[in-house]
Protein backbone atom coordinates (compact mmCIF):
# COMPACT_ATOMS: atom_id res chain seq x y z
CA UNK A 1 0.00 0.00 0.00
CA UNK A 2 1.52 3.72 -0.59
CA UNK A 3 2.02 5.97 2.04
CA UNK A 4 -0.65 7.96 0.67
CA UNK A 5 -3.02 5.56 0.44
CA UNK A 6 -1.76 5.12 4.55
CA UNK A 7 -2.28 8.21 4.89
CA UNK A 8 -5.44 8.35 3.55
CA UNK A 9 -6.92 5.03 5.91
CA UNK A 10 -5.13 6.97 8.78
CA UNK A 11 -7.14 9.81 8.24
CA UNK A 12 -10.46 7.93 8.09
CA UNK A 13 -9.23 5.60 11.31
CA UNK A 14 -8.59 9.13 13.34
CA UNK A 15 -11.78 11.13 12.41
CA UNK A 16 -13.72 8.01 13.30
CA UNK A 17 -11.75 7.23 16.65
CA UNK A 18 -12.85 11.04 17.29
CA UNK A 19 -16.20 10.66 16.81
CA UNK A 20 -16.28 7.71 19.49
CA UNK A 21 -14.31 9.58 21.96
CA UNK A 22 -16.21 12.82 21.25
CA UNK A 23 -19.08 10.50 22.16
CA UNK A 24 -17.73 9.31 25.58
CA UNK A 25 -16.44 12.42 27.12
CA UNK A 26 -20.04 14.29 25.88
CA UNK A 27 -21.45 11.41 27.89
CA UNK A 28 -18.47 11.81 30.90
CA UNK A 29 -19.29 15.46 31.45
CA UNK A 30 -22.87 14.94 31.10
CA UNK A 31 -23.42 12.41 33.57
CA UNK A 32 -25.94 10.86 30.95
CA UNK A 33 -26.09 7.11 30.28
CA UNK A 34 -24.86 6.31 26.91
CA UNK A 35 -26.51 4.33 24.24
CA UNK A 36 -25.02 1.04 25.27
CA UNK A 37 -25.98 -1.86 22.46
CA UNK A 38 -24.82 -5.90 22.91
CA UNK A 39 -25.41 -6.43 26.15
CA UNK A 40 -22.56 -4.29 27.45
CA UNK A 41 -22.46 -2.03 30.49
CA UNK A 42 -21.58 1.42 29.73
CA UNK A 43 -22.23 3.21 32.31
CA UNK A 44 -20.13 0.58 35.04
CA UNK A 45 -17.27 0.54 32.85
CA UNK A 46 -17.69 4.66 32.45
CA UNK A 47 -18.06 5.08 36.22
CA UNK A 48 -15.51 2.62 36.83
CA UNK A 49 -11.63 3.92 38.66
CA UNK A 50 -10.61 3.10 35.69
CA UNK A 51 -12.55 5.55 34.34
CA UNK A 52 -10.14 8.41 34.47
CA UNK A 53 -6.09 9.42 34.86
CA UNK A 54 -5.11 11.26 37.50
CA UNK A 55 -8.25 13.25 37.31
CA UNK A 56 -8.82 13.43 33.62
CA UNK A 57 -11.51 10.92 31.61
CA UNK A 58 -9.68 8.75 29.86
CA UNK A 59 -12.25 9.51 27.13
CA UNK A 60 -11.26 13.22 26.86
CA UNK A 61 -7.53 11.47 26.35
CA UNK A 62 -8.48 9.81 23.70
CA UNK A 63 -10.07 12.74 22.44
CA UNK A 64 -6.33 14.45 22.31
CA UNK A 65 -4.71 11.23 21.28
CA UNK A 66 -7.26 10.52 17.98
CA UNK A 67 -6.81 14.87 17.67
CA UNK A 68 -3.16 14.62 18.13
CA UNK A 69 -2.57 12.48 15.49
CA UNK A 70 -5.19 13.61 12.93
CA UNK A 71 -3.15 17.06 13.01
CA UNK A 72 0.31 14.73 12.72
CA UNK A 73 -1.32 13.50 9.69
CA UNK A 74 -1.38 17.19 7.68
CA UNK A 75 2.37 17.97 8.41
CA UNK A 76 4.64 16.69 5.71
CA UNK A 77 7.82 16.25 8.26
CA UNK A 78 9.69 13.26 9.98
CA UNK A 79 8.62 14.40 13.12
CA UNK A 80 4.99 14.66 12.63
CA UNK A 81 5.46 10.77 11.29
CA UNK A 82 7.20 10.07 14.71
CA UNK A 83 4.72 11.69 17.04
CA UNK A 84 1.93 10.27 15.05
CA UNK A 85 3.62 6.79 15.48
CA UNK A 86 4.56 7.18 19.29
CA UNK A 87 1.01 8.51 19.96
CA UNK A 88 -0.89 5.69 18.45
CA UNK A 89 1.39 3.36 19.94
CA UNK A 90 0.91 4.90 23.39
CA UNK A 91 -2.81 5.03 22.73
CA UNK A 92 -2.80 1.51 21.77
CA UNK A 93 -1.03 0.32 24.99
CA UNK A 94 -3.15 1.91 27.50
CA UNK A 95 -6.30 0.98 24.97
CA UNK A 96 -5.00 -2.66 25.59
CA UNK A 97 -4.52 -2.28 29.49
CA UNK A 98 -8.23 -0.44 29.54
CA UNK A 99 -9.65 -3.60 27.66
CA UNK A 100 -8.06 -5.87 30.12
CA UNK A 101 -9.34 -3.85 33.21
CA UNK A 102 -12.89 -4.46 31.53
CA UNK A 103 -13.20 -8.58 31.19
CA UNK A 104 -11.15 -8.60 34.27
CA UNK A 105 -11.58 -6.12 36.83
CA UNK A 106 -14.71 -4.55 35.92
CA UNK A 107 -16.50 -7.73 34.38
CA UNK A 108 -18.27 -5.68 32.02
CA UNK A 109 -17.47 -4.74 28.07
CA UNK A 110 -18.43 -1.07 26.94
CA UNK A 111 -18.51 -1.35 22.84
CA UNK A 112 -18.10 2.31 22.37
CA UNK A 113 -14.28 1.59 24.57
CA UNK A 114 -13.84 -1.62 23.10
CA UNK A 115 -14.69 0.28 19.22
CA UNK A 116 -12.11 2.64 20.14
CA UNK A 117 -9.42 0.03 21.07
CA UNK A 118 -9.97 -1.80 17.88
CA UNK A 119 -9.50 1.92 15.87
CA UNK A 120 -6.46 3.00 17.69
CA UNK A 121 -4.61 -0.84 17.42
CA UNK A 122 -5.88 -0.51 13.67
CA UNK A 123 -3.96 3.25 13.74
CA UNK A 124 -1.15 2.33 15.52
CA UNK A 125 -0.35 -0.41 12.70
CA UNK A 126 -0.96 2.12 10.17
CA UNK A 127 1.05 4.58 11.84
CA UNK A 128 4.36 2.51 12.63
CA UNK A 129 3.98 1.34 8.19
CA UNK A 130 3.93 4.84 7.46
CA UNK A 131 6.84 5.61 10.43
CA UNK A 132 8.86 2.71 8.44
CA UNK A 133 8.10 2.80 4.81
CA UNK A 134 7.09 7.01 4.28
CA UNK A 135 9.24 8.98 2.34
CA UNK A 136 10.89 11.92 3.99
CA UNK A 137 9.88 15.03 4.21
CA UNK A 138 12.76 16.04 3.01
CA UNK A 139 11.84 16.16 -0.80
CA UNK A 140 14.26 14.94 -3.29
CA UNK A 141 17.86 14.88 -0.83
CA UNK A 142 16.52 10.78 0.22
CA UNK A 143 15.23 9.11 -2.52
CA UNK A 144 11.96 7.21 -1.54
CA UNK A 145 12.15 3.87 -0.41
CA UNK A 146 9.18 2.25 -0.80
CA UNK B 1 31.71 -15.12 -31.52
CA UNK B 2 30.17 -12.51 -30.60
CA UNK B 3 28.56 -9.92 -33.21
CA UNK B 4 28.16 -7.01 -30.65
CA UNK B 5 29.71 -4.12 -30.81
CA UNK B 6 32.79 -2.95 -28.66
CA UNK B 7 30.90 -0.33 -26.20
CA UNK B 8 33.16 2.87 -26.28
CA UNK B 9 35.00 4.77 -24.19
CA UNK B 10 31.56 7.02 -23.27
CA UNK B 11 29.21 4.53 -22.89
CA UNK B 12 31.56 2.92 -20.95
CA UNK B 13 32.07 5.51 -18.52
CA UNK B 14 28.29 6.50 -18.32
CA UNK B 15 27.79 2.81 -17.56
CA UNK B 16 30.06 2.82 -14.77
CA UNK B 17 28.37 6.26 -13.59
CA UNK B 18 24.86 4.64 -14.09
CA UNK B 19 26.12 1.32 -11.88
CA UNK B 20 27.67 4.06 -8.94
CA UNK B 21 24.60 6.23 -8.86
CA UNK B 22 22.24 3.23 -8.66
CA UNK B 23 24.89 2.18 -5.66
CA UNK B 24 24.58 5.32 -4.17
CA UNK B 25 20.88 4.84 -4.03
CA UNK B 26 20.84 1.80 -2.64
CA UNK B 27 23.34 2.80 0.14
CA UNK B 28 21.11 5.56 0.90
CA UNK B 29 17.64 3.84 0.91
CA UNK B 30 19.74 0.96 3.32
CA UNK B 31 20.71 4.11 5.32
CA UNK B 32 17.26 5.46 5.36
CA UNK B 33 15.71 1.88 6.07
CA UNK B 34 18.40 1.45 9.08
CA UNK B 35 17.65 5.18 10.97
CA UNK B 36 13.89 4.39 10.31
CA UNK B 37 14.24 1.30 12.35
CA UNK B 38 16.29 2.66 14.95
CA UNK B 39 13.40 5.17 15.11
CA UNK B 40 10.92 2.82 15.18
CA UNK B 41 12.76 1.24 18.38
CA UNK B 42 12.92 4.23 19.94
CA UNK B 43 9.32 5.32 19.32
CA UNK B 44 8.11 1.73 21.30
CA UNK B 45 10.54 2.24 23.57
CA UNK B 46 9.39 5.46 24.49
CA UNK B 47 5.32 4.32 23.72
CA UNK B 48 6.44 1.50 26.54
CA UNK B 49 7.92 4.18 29.32
CA UNK B 50 4.40 6.18 28.57
CA UNK B 51 1.90 3.05 28.73
CA UNK B 52 3.72 1.88 32.07
CA UNK B 53 3.51 5.40 33.81
CA UNK B 54 -0.63 5.81 32.79
CA UNK B 55 -0.57 1.96 34.17
CA UNK B 56 1.04 2.91 37.46
CA UNK B 57 -0.77 6.85 37.81
CA UNK B 58 -4.20 4.91 36.88
CA UNK B 59 -3.59 1.68 39.09
CA UNK B 60 -2.65 4.31 42.29
CA UNK B 61 -6.01 4.56 42.56
CA UNK B 62 -7.13 1.12 43.02
CA UNK B 63 -3.79 0.45 45.36
CA UNK B 64 -5.61 3.41 47.88
CA UNK B 65 -9.06 1.36 47.60
CA UNK B 66 -7.51 -1.62 48.71
CA UNK B 67 -5.28 -0.35 51.59
CA UNK B 68 -8.17 1.53 53.03
CA UNK B 69 -9.72 -0.06 56.29
CA UNK B 70 -12.29 -2.82 55.82
CA UNK B 71 -12.48 -1.97 51.58
CA UNK B 72 -13.48 -5.65 51.39
CA UNK B 73 -14.11 -5.15 47.31
CA UNK B 74 -11.88 -7.21 45.21
CA UNK B 75 -9.72 -6.02 42.68
CA UNK B 76 -12.70 -4.08 41.00
CA UNK B 77 -11.56 -1.85 43.43
CA UNK B 78 -14.24 1.45 44.00
CA UNK B 79 -17.92 1.01 43.86
CA UNK B 80 -19.47 2.58 40.46
CA UNK B 81 -20.73 5.85 41.47
CA UNK B 82 -18.49 5.97 44.68
CA UNK B 83 -16.22 8.74 43.07
CA UNK B 84 -19.18 10.60 41.64
CA UNK B 85 -21.24 10.82 44.86
CA UNK B 86 -18.71 11.60 46.82
CA UNK B 87 -17.79 14.44 44.51
CA UNK B 88 -21.32 15.95 44.02
CA UNK B 89 -21.58 16.20 47.48
CA UNK B 90 -18.32 17.18 48.98
CA UNK B 91 -18.35 20.00 51.50
CA UNK B 92 -22.45 19.88 51.85
CA UNK B 93 -23.28 20.14 54.69
CA UNK B 94 -26.06 17.01 55.89
CA UNK B 95 -28.24 16.36 58.78
CA UNK B 96 -30.21 13.58 59.00
CA UNK B 97 -32.32 13.55 56.03
CA UNK B 98 -30.98 17.03 54.71
CA UNK B 99 -28.97 18.25 52.52
CA UNK B 100 -27.96 22.11 52.53
CA UNK B 101 -28.29 24.92 54.21
CA UNK B 102 -30.91 24.93 56.96
CA UNK B 103 -31.45 28.47 56.31
CA UNK B 104 -32.27 27.90 52.93
CA UNK B 105 -35.08 30.03 51.36
CA UNK B 106 -36.82 26.94 49.65
CA UNK B 107 -36.94 23.25 50.20
CA UNK B 108 -37.14 20.48 48.19
CA UNK B 109 -38.72 17.54 49.44
CA UNK B 110 -38.16 13.41 47.52
CA UNK B 111 -40.01 10.90 47.93
CA UNK B 112 -38.38 8.16 46.48
CA UNK B 113 -38.34 4.06 46.50
CA UNK B 114 -34.49 2.78 46.46
CA UNK B 115 -35.63 0.35 44.06
CA UNK B 116 -37.56 2.59 41.75
CA UNK B 117 -35.96 3.02 38.31
CA UNK B 118 -37.37 6.33 37.51
CA UNK B 119 -35.83 7.34 40.66
CA UNK B 120 -33.00 6.13 39.79
CA UNK B 121 -33.13 8.58 36.13
CA UNK B 122 -33.87 11.42 38.64
CA UNK B 123 -31.27 10.96 40.76
CA UNK B 124 -28.20 10.65 38.57
CA UNK B 125 -29.31 13.20 35.91
CA UNK B 126 -30.80 16.30 37.54
CA UNK B 127 -29.74 15.85 41.13
CA UNK B 128 -26.22 16.59 40.36
CA UNK B 129 -27.43 20.05 38.80
CA UNK B 130 -29.77 20.95 41.35
CA UNK B 131 -27.07 20.36 44.19
CA UNK B 132 -24.54 22.37 42.00
CA UNK B 133 -26.49 25.27 41.04
CA UNK B 134 -28.56 26.08 44.11
CA UNK B 135 -27.69 23.35 47.03
CA UNK B 136 -24.16 24.37 47.22
CA UNK B 137 -25.22 28.11 46.97
CA UNK B 138 -27.40 27.60 50.41
CA UNK B 139 -30.37 28.85 48.22
CA UNK B 140 -32.27 25.45 48.73
CA UNK B 141 -32.59 22.51 51.15
CA UNK B 142 -33.06 19.60 50.35
CA UNK B 143 -35.23 16.49 52.23
CA UNK B 144 -34.89 13.07 51.17
CA UNK B 145 -38.01 10.58 52.58
CA UNK B 146 -38.09 6.88 51.47
CA UNK B 147 -40.77 5.29 50.33
CA UNK B 148 -40.73 1.71 50.55
CA UNK B 149 -43.88 -0.19 49.01
CA UNK B 150 -41.98 -2.01 45.94
CA UNK B 151 -41.70 -4.86 47.88
CA UNK B 152 -39.45 -6.65 50.60
CA UNK B 153 -35.90 -5.38 48.73
CA UNK B 154 -37.54 -1.31 49.48
CA UNK B 155 -37.97 -1.99 53.09
CA UNK B 156 -34.71 -3.64 53.39
CA UNK B 157 -32.77 -0.68 51.45
CA UNK B 158 -35.10 1.80 53.25
CA UNK B 159 -34.04 0.31 56.90
CA UNK B 160 -30.36 1.02 55.73
CA UNK B 161 -30.95 4.37 54.33
CA UNK B 162 -32.38 5.30 57.87
CA UNK B 163 -29.01 4.20 58.83
CA UNK B 164 -27.35 6.26 56.74
CA UNK B 165 -29.23 8.86 57.81
CA UNK B 166 -28.36 8.69 61.78
CA UNK B 167 -24.70 9.04 60.35
CA UNK B 168 -25.95 11.73 58.44
CA UNK B 169 -24.54 10.33 55.41
CA UNK B 170 -28.00 9.11 53.91
CA UNK B 171 -27.25 10.98 50.57
CA UNK B 172 -24.21 9.58 49.43
CA UNK B 173 -26.01 6.16 50.84
CA UNK B 174 -28.54 6.93 48.25
CA UNK B 175 -26.83 8.33 45.19
CA UNK B 176 -24.29 5.11 45.46
CA UNK B 177 -27.55 2.77 45.77
CA UNK B 178 -28.98 4.44 42.93
CA UNK B 179 -25.65 3.67 40.70
CA UNK B 180 -25.70 0.04 41.54
CA UNK B 181 -29.27 -0.09 41.62
CA UNK B 182 -30.39 -3.82 40.71
CA UNK B 183 -33.45 -5.67 39.19
CA UNK B 184 -36.49 -4.91 41.28
CA UNK B 185 -37.50 -7.76 43.62
CA UNK B 186 -34.75 -9.49 42.73
CA UNK B 187 -33.43 -9.98 46.56
CA UNK B 188 -29.85 -8.12 45.03
CA UNK B 189 -30.27 -6.00 48.65
CA UNK B 190 -28.27 -8.77 50.75
CA UNK B 191 -25.80 -7.86 53.48
CA UNK B 192 -23.20 -7.82 51.30
CA UNK B 193 -24.53 -5.19 48.60
CA UNK B 194 -25.34 -3.24 51.65
CA UNK B 195 -21.93 -3.79 52.57
CA UNK B 196 -20.65 -2.62 49.96
CA UNK B 197 -22.49 0.43 49.32
CA UNK B 198 -22.01 1.26 52.68
CA UNK B 199 -18.10 1.45 53.00
CA UNK B 200 -18.75 3.46 49.15
CA UNK B 201 -20.46 6.04 50.51
CA UNK B 202 -18.59 6.71 54.16
CA UNK B 203 -21.26 5.51 56.27
CA UNK B 204 -20.09 2.80 58.92
CA UNK B 205 -21.31 -0.67 57.97
CA UNK B 206 -20.85 -2.26 61.67
CA UNK B 207 -23.46 0.54 63.18
CA UNK B 208 -25.86 1.06 60.52
CA UNK B 209 -26.57 -2.70 60.27
CA UNK B 210 -27.19 -2.40 64.26
CA UNK B 211 -29.33 0.39 63.54
CA UNK B 212 -30.80 -0.82 60.51
CA UNK B 213 -32.20 -4.18 62.63
CA UNK B 214 -33.38 -2.23 65.22
CA UNK B 215 -36.89 -0.87 65.96
CA UNK B 216 -35.74 2.61 65.42
CA UNK B 217 -35.19 2.10 61.49
CA UNK B 218 -38.79 1.76 60.83
CA UNK B 219 -39.75 4.98 62.46
CA UNK B 220 -38.50 6.98 59.49
CA UNK B 221 -40.45 5.02 56.49
CA UNK B 222 -43.75 5.17 58.58
CA UNK B 223 -43.29 9.04 59.00
CA UNK B 224 -42.79 9.16 55.39
CA UNK B 225 -45.84 7.08 54.16
CA UNK B 226 -47.38 9.52 57.02
CA UNK B 227 -46.23 12.48 54.95
CA UNK B 228 -46.89 10.95 51.64
CA UNK B 229 -50.40 10.18 52.20
CA UNK B 230 -51.06 13.91 53.73
CA UNK B 231 -48.88 15.18 50.40
CA UNK B 232 -51.34 13.45 48.43
CA UNK B 233 -48.17 11.13 46.79
CA UNK B 234 -49.02 8.77 44.72
CA UNK B 235 -45.98 8.00 42.47
CA UNK B 236 -41.98 7.94 42.76
CA UNK B 237 -40.02 10.13 42.55
CA UNK B 238 -42.90 12.83 43.61
CA UNK B 239 -40.50 16.01 43.83
CA UNK B 240 -42.24 18.51 45.91
CA UNK B 241 -40.55 22.22 45.66
CA UNK B 242 -41.88 25.03 48.01
CA UNK B 243 -40.87 28.14 49.89
CA UNK B 244 -39.50 27.66 54.16
CA UNK B 245 -42.23 27.30 56.04
CA UNK B 246 -44.47 27.34 52.94
CA UNK B 247 -47.00 25.08 50.98
CA UNK B 248 -45.16 22.22 48.80
CA UNK B 249 -45.93 22.05 45.12
CA UNK B 250 -44.99 18.85 43.16
CA UNK B 251 -42.93 19.31 40.29
CA UNK B 252 -44.85 17.47 37.50
CA UNK B 253 -42.45 16.49 35.12
CA UNK B 254 -40.05 13.74 33.34
CA UNK B 255 -37.86 12.36 36.26
CA UNK B 256 -34.85 13.68 33.60
CA UNK B 257 -36.29 17.06 32.56
CA UNK B 258 -33.43 19.17 34.40
CA UNK B 259 -35.39 22.56 33.06
CA UNK B 260 -38.68 21.65 34.83
CA UNK B 261 -37.24 21.25 37.82
CA UNK B 262 -35.12 24.30 37.66
CA UNK B 263 -38.01 26.47 36.74
CA UNK B 264 -39.98 25.05 40.00
CA UNK B 265 -36.96 26.21 42.18
CA UNK B 266 -36.53 29.65 40.26
CA UNK B 267 -40.34 30.16 40.65
CA UNK B 268 -40.05 29.22 44.18
CA UNK B 269 -36.40 31.06 44.60
CA UNK B 270 -38.80 34.27 43.03
CA UNK B 271 -41.67 34.29 45.72
CA UNK B 272 -38.86 33.43 48.65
Amino acid sequence: MSDRRLRQVAIVLALIGLGVAAYLTYVHYEGIESVCGLGGDCEKVQTSEWSDLAGVPVALLGLIGYAAILATLFVEREEALIAGALIALVGFGFSAYLTYRELFSIDAICPWCVASAVIMTLLAIVMTARLLRAPTGDRGVVPYVG
Amino acid sequence: MSTEPKPTKQERRDAARAARLEAERAEAGAALRRRRLRTLLAVLGAAAVLVVVAIVVSGGNSDKAKSRPGAAQKATGAIPGQKESAAMLAGVPQSDIYLGNPAAPVRVVEFADLQCPFCREYTLQVLPRLVQDYVRSGKVRMEFRSLSFLGDDSVTAARAAAAAAQQDKLWNFVDVFYYNQGEENSGYVTPAFLDRIERAAGVDPVKAKAFAASEASKKPLTAANALADQLRVESTPTILVGKRGGALTPVQADPTDVGAYKAAIDGALGQA
